[in-house]
């Protein structure tokens, strides 16, 4: 194959619009569960129940949306789930004193079974429920920046939830390193002890930190059930919390690093949808592809951050010794 | 001699004590889920003293329930002790259910594809569900050892892993039957006989299946290694402390390695024995949730063997239970999931009891004790 057959292949298979609007679109549940680990990672909490907290915005965002035919309120209702398990997370784990992966690994199971059950309380139905009376949100295209040649479609037509998580990272950012609250949940994760000195009220940081948490997860559930797609499937978070995590891990707790880190995810999710559609390799190998890529990027990542932590320790006992 | 008694006679009374207290919390904990309970069945419209009477009929009540919360069972206590071997030697491993399912794979292979007399190839088949479950253990442990990745992402990973390579070999290599997605199925000689096939008066209509024996057997090995041995010893240190077992000269890698692996294996010998003795092939997905159910059961007893096993007992008599509930009065089974979850919120949630206590010194008069523990997660 030559040089152009090459660019040609790329061309039609990676690197093209669509692809790129596929992997803002994929990338939207892994941002906000990624920004859902981060909050917590940086008030110093380990929290693993995003995957938990996702199933839940994505089951209320349904029923708000079913309930009231509107998607306004299935947006509020997966808010209120984000903000209700949250709380009783935070409640649990740092006013009860329960161990928090405990509780975390409790909450993931009861997720899975306690939507489960609503799906067949509610609507009596198993596996996966749509309606026509559900709304889900419509693409937006935006004003101007719609007709700019090949920037519009990259960054205009998206559902709101994509749009939100946009918002989020850069909101985030702000809050982090822009605002006093910013400020004290940062003391608060790297030092409970001297920012307790400082009159920082630990507590109270870290309660708010994982109630912020549930919100972030109930969006990326949100996006799942009412941007992805419209109704609830069993399990639909797929993993998406715990990716969440990795991603945050490749980050360093930055949230415009959660952001890219969140791209390639999306981008893999979009390979694997045109890999199914060509029937190239067995359909089981493209959705094992998320995971994959996960574990593959951890290692990669910790080898380096590892390598590259100890260069810096040989530095500086070279220049002591030099000294 | 005397100090000798008198001091002993208070750590018993120290530690009744606490057993007392424990055992009051714990005992709330299930009386507080199941009100909880309570109230999600008045709010599906059925009466939730007849539900809760059927559950344990069903499960109890009967020989025939017997022998189905015994079948249930029997899986659960093997991912149960699996996940608390792990639990206690501080590794969270939430991959005990993608091990189960590996073990249960290399099991069936090694059940059809291999043909030996029963002495040599029935402990060869649950051998090699053993060696499937720590292997499928292995990457997350060395990630863990090597590099100090979380083995709670890892682990769940692999989880979603497993599922897609087995149906990919259900579907593909190792399918039997162009109609359905399953194996072909294993030899007789690798068959774990049920109660039935001796005396089809034992056990009649159900599938119980002597590999309850196996279970049991496994939990006596673990609770005498637990108790008794340098080994037992040494996981219960490292999960206590690592940082002071190192420094007691114990190896940590090899202590977190040889726990995790054999974790992966007991849970991959679940595995095995689940389809030598019900299903003796494997349907792609015949069944998930084994390996869940056993960290909530591990959870559930307090991450002790004795404890697990009887949490297991437990959850397999309320998921027979449950069967003829959702048979006869159409309450999903995934309730008996939720009640389970409440009483292991509750039970974990020991800051909770506290008001109790607070009660107490209030009356007696004392000052409440503010504690800064809730400051170090």
């Amino acid at each position: 194959m030559d040089l152009t057959g090459l660019i040609d292949v790329l061309q039609r298979y990676v690197f093209n619009i669509a692809n790129i609007q596929g992997m803002l679109r994929l990338a939207t549940p892994i941002i906000l569960a990624g920004l859902c680990a981060l909050i917590t990672d940086r008030a110093g909490i380990l929290n693993i129940a995003g995957e938990g907290m996702i199933l839940f915005g994505a089951w209320f965002a349904v029923a708000g949306s079913y309930f009231f035919e509107s998607n306004v309120v299935g947006l509020i209702g997966g808010i209120l789930s984000g903000l209700l398990v949250g709380g009783l997370f935070a409640l649990f784990s740092l006013k009860f004193r329960a161990n928090i992966i405990v509780m975390g690994i409790a909450i993931n199971i009861f997720a899975t079974s306690a939507t489960i059950f609503l799906t067949r309380a509610v609507w009596h139905i198993a596996g996966s429920f749509s309606d026509a009376r559900i709304q889900g949100f419509d693409p937006i295209n935006l004003p101007i920046i719609k007709d700019i040649p090949v920037l519009g479609p990259i960054l205009s037509g998206y559902t709101f939830p994509v749009y939100l998580s946009w918002i989020l990272i850069i909101l985030t950012a702000i809050f982090l390193y822009r605002t006093p609250w910013g400020l004290h949940l940062r003391a608060v994760g790297e030092n409970p002890q001297a920012a307790e000195t400082l009159g920082i009220n630990v507590g109270l940081v870290r309660f708010l930190a994982v109630m912020a948490s549930g919100v972030f997860a109930a969006l990326a559930g949100v996006y799942l059930s009412l941007g992805h797609l419209q109704g609830f499937v069993d399990n639909m978070a797929a993993g998406r919390g715990f990716i969440g995590m990795a991603v945050n891990t490749f980050a360093g707790g930055a949230p415009l690093g959660v952001f890219l880190s969140s791209l390639l995810f999306g981008f893999v999710d979009t390979i694997g949808f045109r890999l199914q559609a060509e029937r190239i390799i067995p359909i089981y190998f493209i959705s094992m592809l998320p995971y994959l890529v996960t574990l593959a990027a951890l290692t990669i990542f910790t080898v380096r951050h590892q390598r590259a932590a100890r260069v810096k320790m040989q530095k500086v006992a070279a220049e002591k010794a030099a000294a | 001699m005397a100090s000798v008694t008198a001091s002993f006679t208070k750590s018993l009374q120290r530690n009744m004590g606490y057993l007392f207290k424990r055992s009051l919390s714990i005992i709330l904990s299930i009386l507080l889920a199941v009100l909880v309970g309570s109230l999600i069945m008045i709010w599906y419209k059925q009466d939730p003293i007849e539900i809760y009477k059927q559950l344990l009929i069903g499960a109890f009540g009967s020989p025939r329930g017997l022998f189905i919360t015994m079948q249930r069972a029997t899986p659960l206590i093997f991912t149960a002790i699996s996940s608390t071997l792990a639990f206690r030697t501080g590794v969270f491993n939430v991959g005990v259910e993608g091990q189960f399912f590996i073990g249960a794979i290399t099991a069936t292979f090694v059940g059809y594809a291999v043909h030996l007399p029963t002495v040599i190839h029935l402990p060869l088949t649950i051998f090699a569900g053993f060696l499937g479950g720590a292997a499928w253990a292995y990457i997350p442990t060395i990630m863990r050892q090597k590099l100090g990745v979380s083995e709670i992402i890892t682990t769940i990973m692999t989880n979603y892993i497993a599922t897609f390579l087995i149906s990919w070999l259900t579907n593909y290599p190792m399918r039997a039957t162009p109609t359905v997605a399953e194996t072909p199925f294993v030899q007789p000689t690798a068959t774990l006989p049920q109660f039935v096939d001796i005396n089809p008066l034992i056990g009649k209509g159900t599938q119980a299946h002597v590999g309850i024996f196996l279970a049991i057997a496994l939990v006596a090995i673990m609770y005498y290694i637990f108790k008794r041995t340098k080994l037992g010893y040494e996981w219960r240190m490292v999960g206590l402390s690592s940082l002071f077992s190192e420094f007691g000269g114990i190896s940590l890698n090899k202590t977190f390695i040889g726990g995790m692996l054999i974790s992966g294996g007991i849970a991959g010998i679940g595995g095995a024995i689940e389809i030598l003795g019900v299903w003796r092939k494997y349907k792609d997905l015949f069944a998930l949730g084994f390996g869940f159910k056993g960290n909530l059961a591990s959870l559930l007893g307090g991450q002790t063997i004795l404890g697990s096993t009887f949490a297991a007992l437990f959850y397999g008599g309320m998921e027979s239970g449950s069967l003829g509930l959702e048979w006869s009065a159409g309450v999903p089974r995934q309730l008996i999931d939720i009640v389970v979850g409440l009483i292991i919120f509750f039970m974990a949630a020991e800051g909770m009891w506290d008001l109790l206590k607070r009660v107490k010194w209030a009356r007696a008069g004392e000052p409440v004790r503010r504690t800064t523990e809730n400051l170090e997660v």
